[in-house]
């Protein structure tokens, strides 16, 4: 359903992504991992629209991606909400152009909130949430205007052991009740075996995918057992590869 | 009632009474032991019948009105001029580059030194006050406000683009919401600043107002009258500032509960 082909972003003389190609099928839960400064993000923004200064092609169903649109849902690495705003209506804003009456707007938000577990908290500002709850309000805003593919920036990685963990079990049953696609942009190795079905490993300088692992452990997956375990080992391996093929990289002060 | 006065002694707000219950006692002394010409500072209660006799028998309300209506007017000009074109300057760079310049410069002249010019041109009445009142709260507001547009986090800009925002609900959602806090502080700081300026705007010319009765008294030494104008000013621009600053907690109610427990 998206295709990336041959994607190359610079900023200037520096190359933040070089020649990335990668698929996700519909409804499938692709991750990316990959040491800071691999491209990730870059590659990330430029599914979402964000960025469009690229050489390359990126498709959704055949048609190249112009600019954002309400298909593509992303959420940021922090919650990013307008403070302003209530939890409603930081969510209601995802439909302010939504071709939707009043009421399926308000049934579609109402809906939302309860799937991340926020119900009750509609009239809350933002300041009030734990960040936990500011990052699920974050997950129904991506969602609430049902977007054929959500993007998702490592929207766990500032949260504390134990609440990512709960999001990330809230994420599958999210997935699993959406049937949306995925794509999860992480650093930690456990969340991409633990989530995906297919996990996409980068490597810096210059950005670029090295590796693709598919990851066919039945749901939902328990993160001690063995093959859980030896996928994380496999997926290790691959970024120390990345790691180990380069010379290390000396710096000389003058 | 009584839930206050518990308040008041058992939060030890008594404590912020002290000073102006002293200094009111230091000034009915001297009074009393004639330590001061009256000449040069009456008794508390003949400034109390001062006012009085200002309210009845001569025209204060007309007076404290004619201030009012001054800043009032001019308020309103300066505050929808500044806001109005700080966003217009906010949102496009070259509106941004056509005023700046100028706007920045202009600044430069103290409020008061306009007052002569404006004055022959427009006339002793109310017109020149006007103008030169809106011109100084003008000044702060549009900076502000520009200043403000340009210190929006670019995160919800780019949020705005991802939600597919027009340029309205971008205005509307982000932009107007964002600045509310930086408009609100310098719309309280230039209404005092303005206040001031009426009194001597009318104090250097004009027929009526706070300012030129306040003048008026230091001609004619009549101090007592000279001390219930200062009051009177006092009181009036702490209650002018008190009602901005009670728009200004409504509006920003959703900053209550900062450093909260955002994670």
């Amino acid at each position: 359903m998206l295709e990336v082909r041959g994607v190359t972003r610079r900023f200037g003389e520096f190359i933040a992504l070089q020649n990335a190609t990668l698929s996700v099928a519909q409804g499938e839960f692709v991750a990316i991992v990959g040491a800071s400064g691999c491209g990730k993000t870059t590659l990330l923004r430029l599914i979402a629209g964000l960025d469009q200064d690229y050489a390359g092609e990126i498709t959704l169903r055949g048609a190249r991606i112009e600019g954002t649109s309400l298909e593509r849902g992303i959420v940021f690495q922090e919650p990013r909400l307008l403070p302003w705003l209530t939890l409603w209506d930081n969510i209601a804003i995802a439909l302010d152009n939504a071709p939707l009456s009043a009421s399926a707007k308000k049934n579609a938000i109402t809906a939302q909130i309860a799937l991340v577990g926020l119900t009750g908290f509609e009239k809350s500002y933002p300041a009030a949430l734990s960040g936990g709850m500011a990052q699920r309000a974050a997950i129904a805003r991506a969602l609430v205007g049902h977007p054929s593919i959500l993007l998702l920036d490592e929207p766990l990685g500032a949260l504390d052991a134990i609440t990512r963990m709960r999001l990330q079990e809230e994420l599958l049953r999210i997935w699993r009740h959406e049937g949306v696609s995925m794509i999860l942009v992480t650093h930690d190795v456990e969340e991409a075996v633990f989530l995906s079905q297919k996990i996409v490993v980068m490597d810096s300088h210059p950005g670029q995918v090295t590796a693709s692992v598919a990851i066919d452990l039945p749901l939902p997956r328990e993160r001690s057992s063995a093959e859980f375990c030896a996928l994380k080992g496999e997926i290790f391996a691959a970024l120390h590869d990345n790691a180990a093929a380069k010379p290390p990289e000396i710096e000389y002060l003058i | 009632m009584r839930g206050n006065i518990k308040a008041f002694f058992r939060e030890r707000r008594y404590i912020g009474a002290i000073l102006p219950l002293s200094i009111l006692g230091l000034w009915q002394a001297s009074a009393s032991f004639g330590w001061i010409e009256p000449v040069f500072l009456p008794a508390p209660i003949k400034v109390a019948e001062a006012f009085w006799y200002m309210l009845t028998k001569q025209d204060l309300p007309r007076d404290v009105w004619a201030s009012l209506f001054i800043i009032g007017q001019a308020f309103i000009y300066g505050t929808l001029l500044g806001v109005g074109l700080g966003f217009a300057a906010g949102l496009s760079r070259p509106v941004e580059l056509f005023f700046g310049g100028t706007i920045n410069t202009l600044r430069h002249i103290p409020s008061v030194a306009w007052i002569p010019l404006i004055v022959v041109w427009l006339g002793l009445g109310a017109p020149a006050k006007i103008v030169v009142l809106a011109k100084s709260i003008f000044i702060p507001v549009f900076l502000n406000t520009l200043q403000a547009i340009r210190g929006i986090d670019q995160n919800f800009i780019e949020l705005a683009q991802a939600l597919k925002l027009n340029k309205r609900q971008l205005i509307r959602r982000v932009i107007l919401p964002a600045i509310v806090p930086v408009v609100m502080v310098t719309l309280r700081y230039s209404a005092g600043l303005a206040w001031a300026l009426v009194v001597i705007a009318e104090g250097i010319s004009g027929l009526e107002g706070l300012g030129f009765l306040i003048f008026r008294a230091q001609n004619l030494l009549m101090t007592d009258q000279l001390l219930v104008c200062m009051a009177l000013i006092g009181l009036i621009g702490y209650i002018l500032d008190r009602l901005l600053y009670l728009a200004q907690r409504r509006l920003l109610r959703w900053q209550r509960g900062f450093g909260g427990s955002y994670a």
